[in-house]
């Protein structure tokens, strides 16, 4: 301590008297360069002068190595130096420079590239203006099942007027629409009403023309915004478009602006009515539609609470208001006094980002485990070299080189390496993230555009250098107390310095061991709950079908007439194609969800309350071609699908829940009150539980949804009158004889021969469907395996490295024992003991910290407990058996060690 | 690691700090006189250049083992002396007799065999 604060003493006095310190060092060089050449002149030196000089060596270095000796704080120059000393040094020993970097990039390329997720998805801002005050509305009758669901128009208008704490409401719906006219081929777009409010709530402006006025929200506007995408896409950027009209569903509308190219409306992640638009008409709600009460649930509502109002406030207006409009509701819509009609205001970005922020935050946790598993093969490295280098360490502590400049010196060599490996990791990130498949990218909002910015390379940054302190401290700190003497003889590898840096190397081994034991827990439960997932009975058979969708214009039919001859003729001339086997259509496919309606099931109980249920309309041979089951009674007969004779077929779960342990076959049901004039529908026919949406895929048999099917005829008139209806827009489903594929081009041709203007929204078969569907889970699946397979590589080259490096460092004792007489296989035995009590410590670790670890998983699991056996018996053997061969190759080179050769060695 | 004669080299280098002690231990020297004096003790064994010296010179004095002073030389120059201090005194006797167990088990080895 009194040596350290004499040292600073003299280097401060230096710092205030900066020339004379400088003057002094000039003046010290000078005279023994004066005295030298005067000796040599002396002794007959042709050139006294220059001699002198060389044999003083570089004059400048050395003055600069004194300025760096004297400076308080370390110089620049000391730092230069020091990188130059690490590229020399790093650039020698190649093939640890290679590993290291290798490893270093791996780690940090897949932090960047999970974080740069984060960042797109819940950090960047939702680019709306005062984002932090936009809330979603919802209603809700929890109390007979329907969590939330979009507005209607008349109780969106009350909440308009009443709720104080908001000063804008803004509406819209999804629809999609048969784009033709001027630009090309007639295709099919996604649209959305919007409400002439939505648009400035949320801050935007158009790019090109103007948005809509309040006044031209009304019924009979046939205005049009346009996406910047469409516009350059169809029109080539033509800015004579404004004013100029366009064909919706050979309707036309005339485009009055272009949105910005950056503008995405409606946002993906939204709960309803979320796929993006390209084309956007105003919401224009009819008389009808704002005097009808308890129906008409399909519009979702952005709000903005006033400057200083808090979300608790409006939903306390919420909550008063909403008994005044159950109040207004019609007897049929809630029977029940106890189910209560709810308000729910949420903020925007939660609905929007919720579901995902725990996943990625997840990810984001298992990739900070392979970093961390990384760092420590690194350090243990590190440690191995630091082995073989203590005696230039040494040598340099002998010529007076203080701890804090050795530290230094490790640090430079440390940041050399990561920033090396950053760079690497940004250029794998940049792989990796175009690696994301595009189903996945559809699901999740903000992850179309996923970029490398400054705040993910700031992150890196950071990163790299938490990352280069960790691994370099640990070799410093092992290094500490060994004495400059001590490390100059030659049995320094077996001093005490080198028993703790052993065990610290052995700490690193079992740590990383058992982080990997964690990160292999995690993926063994994914792959077991993904393998459950595709094991999952879905009540319908996905191979061989192949689907194609279509939407039927209300200009070209007119008449409810036109579009069922439509259906028949598509029908009729699709089932006559060759390799066809059989072929339907269906307003809803399986994985899609249908419709949600509320049924009065006769004769059951269900407590007053009308319960929801999945309501599908379906064509031809539907059963059949989808491989949904018949449990009971028969499908619908050729009579039944050509005449209304009001009759439906359920699913096996509506007929449990509503007629437990009675036949349900000619049991009768309602959708609407028992009082009214609607008809009772007779149940014909029990069919197998067939999953419904995307979400009911992770569900199993008590979850699935309870379905109602009928018949195409059956969709009422007033119905399909109406653009967009179901019947309108519909599903052919075709069952191939054999590759479904195949059938495309004459399916189409069919289509084109009915219809040729008619646009097809999408073609695709079954299976591709059910893949798209499961890729989110296939996705996280396969990213956690990869990042326990990266973990469980850089453990077996951490375990590699340590044991060959023992055998090294103990290369004259294994000499020894053999010569002595061992048997190989005794020296084999010895070392994988010694490997074999690092893993088992590990894999003890790992379990522990596995088993507190997997229940925050437990929620993503289908199928799986968190404590699943299979994966705590499987991954330890497998870990185990990794590190045996990781182990076995030095261990089997200890044992072939020449005994001569090992002890004349040292 | 390099070969076996650098090894020697880097070992007698190593001990630097041990000879700039030793040769101050009789009494103050300027940086000159140090390196002749090493070079003539040392016969030709030791080829560090003269520079090498000064900047073991200066961490030695930050260390505190050695003060410094200036003062005029025999010819009348201005010049800059070392000397010893207790602690440099001390430091000299410790490596001292680490540098002669060291030596005498190293003989005693070389002897043996």
């Amino acid at each position: 301590m009194a040596e350290w604060f004499n040292s600073l003493r003299l280097r401060l006095r230096a710092l205030v008297r900066r020339d004379r310190q400088e003057q002094d060092v000039q003046d010290e060089i000078a005279f023994h360069l004066a005295m030298r050449e005067a000796q040599l002149r002396q002794s007959g030196a042709a050139d006294a002068s220059a001699d002198a000089r060389r044999r003083f060596g570089g004059a400048s270095q050395i003055r600069d190595e004194l300025r760096d000796a004297w400076a308080v704080v370390p110089r620049l120059s000391s730092l230069l130096h020091d990188f130059r000393h690490a590229v020399r040094a790093l650039w020698r020993s190649g093939t640890f420079a290679v590993v290291v970097v290798l490893t270093l990039g791996f780690g940090i390329g897949a932090n960047t590239a999970v974080f740069s997720i984060v960042n797109a998805v819940l950090i960047r801002p939702l680019g709306f203006a005062h984002a932090d005050r936009l809330l979603v509305l919802h209603e809700g009758v929890p109390a007979a099942g329907i969590d939330r669901v979009p507005f209607s128009a008349a109780d969106l208008r009350d909440v308009e007027r009443e709720v104080r704490s908001l000063d804008g409401v803004g509406a819209f719906r999804t629809m999609s629409f048969e784009l033709s006219g001027s630009g090309g081929e007639p295709e099919r777009i996604q649209s959305a009403k919007v409400t002439a409010s939505l648009f400035p709530l949320l801050g935007v402006e158009s790019a090109l023309g103007r948005l809509f006025s309040a006044s031209e929200d009304r019924p009979g506007s046939d205005l049009a915004l346009i996406s910047w995408a469409l516009w350059q896409r169809r029109y080539a950027g033509n800015p004579s478009m404004i004013g100029q009209s366009i064909l919706l569903d050979r309707r036309p509308y005339t485009v009055i602006g272009v949105m910005p190219a950056s503008f995405e409306f409606p946002r993906r992640g939204l709960r309803f009515n979320s796929e993006p638009g390209d084309v956007w008409i105003p919401m224009a709600f009819t008389a009808g539609e704002l005097a009808r009460r308890g129906s008409g649930f399909t519009n979702s509502v952005i709000a903005r609470l006033k400057e200083g109002a808090t979300l608790p406030e409006a939903q306390s207006e919420l909550d008063v208001l909403a008994p005044r409009l159950q109040a207004q509701y019609p007897a049929w819509a809630l029977r029940n006094r106890n189910a209560q009609l709810m308000l729910f205001a949420s903020p925007l970005r939660e609905e929007m980002v919720g579901s995902v922020e725990t996943p990625l935050l997840m990810l984001l946790g298992a990739i900070g485990l392979v970093l961390l598993v990384a760092c420590a093969n690194v350090a243990n490295l590190l440690l191995s070299r630091a082995a073989t280098r203590q005696h230039e360490i040494g040598i340099r502590a002998a010529l007076g080189a203080t701890r804090l400049r050795l530290l230094q010196l490790q640090l430079s060599e440390a940041l050399l390496l990561t920033v090396a490996g950053a760079v690497l990791g940004v250029l794998v990130a940049r792989l990796a993230l175009n690696a994301v498949p595009a189903v996945v990218v559809e699901r999740v909002p903000g992850l179309h555009d996923v970029p490398i910015d400054l705040r993910v390379l700031a992150f890196t940054a950071g990163l790299s250098i938490v990352t280069a302190v960790l691994f370099a401290m640990v070799p410093f700190l092992a290094s500490e107390g060994s004495a400059s003497f001590e490390v100059l003889h030659e049995s320094a590898a077996r001093t005490t310095a080198g028993l703790r840096r052993h065990r610290i190397q052995s700490a690193l081994v079992v740590s990383t061991v058992a982080l990997s034991f964690v990160l292999l827990v995690a993926a063994g439960l994914f792959l077991r709950s993904f393998s459950a997932l595709l094991a999952n009975d879905r009540g319908f058979r996905p191979s061989g079908v192949l689907t194609v969708s279509v939407a039927l214009p209300t200009q070209a039919y007119a008449t409810t007439a036109r579009v069922r001859g439509f259906h028949d003729s598509l029908l009729g001339r699709v089932r006559m194609l060759s390799g066809v086997r059989s072929a339907a259509l269906t307003t809803d496919l399986p994985l899609e969800g249908s419709t949600v309606a509320v049924f009065f099931p006769e004769g059951a109980d269900t407590g007053g309350v009308a319960p929801p249920t999945r309501r599908s309309w379906v064509h031809g041979a539907y059963f059949r071609t989808l491989g949904i089951s018949l449990r009971r009674g028969r499908p619908f007969t050729d009579d039944e699908l050509a005449e209304n004779r009001e009759v439906a077929i359920v699913n096996e779960k509506l007929a449990s829940r509503y007629w437990p342990g009675q036949g349900p076959i000619g049991k009768r049901l309602k959708f609407g009150p028992p009082e009214s004039n609607i008809p009772w529908l007779t149940i014909v026919g029990v069919v197998s539980d067939a999953v419904d949406g995307p979400e009911a895929l992770a569900t199993m048999g008590d979850d699935r949804p309870v379905h109602v099917y009928e018949p195409f005829r059956q969709i009422p008139d007033f119905v399909l009158a109406n653009a967009g209806s179901p019947g309108r827009d519909l599903t052919l489903a075709v069952l191939a004889q054999g590759d479904p594929t195949l059938l495309a081009r004459s399916v189409r041709r069919e289509l084109a021969s009915l219809d040729a203007q008619l646009a097809v929204a999408s073609i695709a078969t079954m299976e591709d469907k059910l893949n798209d569907v499961l890729a989110p889970q296939r996705f996280s699946t396969a990213l956690l395996t990869t990042f326990a397979g990266g973990a469980l590589l850089l453990v077996s080259i951490g375990l590699y490295g340590l044991l060959a490096f023992v055998v090294a460092q103990r290369k004259r004792e294994i000499g020894v024992r053999l010569a002595l007489g061992a048997e190989p296989r005794a020296v084999v035995r010895l070392m994988l003991a010694l490997g074999g009590k690092l893993v088992g410590a590990g894999l003890a670790a790992g379990f522990v910290a596995a088993l507190g670890t997997t229940r925050f998983m437990s929620s993503f699991l289908h199928e799986t407990g968190s404590y699943d056996p299979v994966t705590f018996i499987v991954v330890p053997v497998v870990l185990a058996g990794v590190a045996l061969l990781a182990c076995g190759l030095p261990a089997r080179r200890a044992s072939r060690i020449d005994p001569l050769v090992a002890l004349r060695s040292e | 690691m390099g070969t076996d004669s650098s090894k020697a080299a880097d070992l007698l280098q190593g001990t630097l700090e041990l000879l700039i002690l030793r040769t101050l231990a009789p009494g103050e020297k300027h940086g000159y006189e140090i390196a002749e004096w090493i070079h003539v003790a040392s016969a030709t064994t030791l080829s560090v250049e003269e520079g090498a010296l000064y900047p073991a010179l200066h961490r030695l004095e930050l260390r505190g083992l050695l003060t410094a002073a200036w003062d005029v030389s025999a010819n009348n120059r201005r010049a800059k002396y070392y000397r010893l201090t207790a602690s440099g005194r001390k430091r000299l006797k410790e490596t001292t007799d680490a540098w002669r167990r060291t030596s005498t088990a190293i003989n005693r080895v070389l002897e043996a065999i």
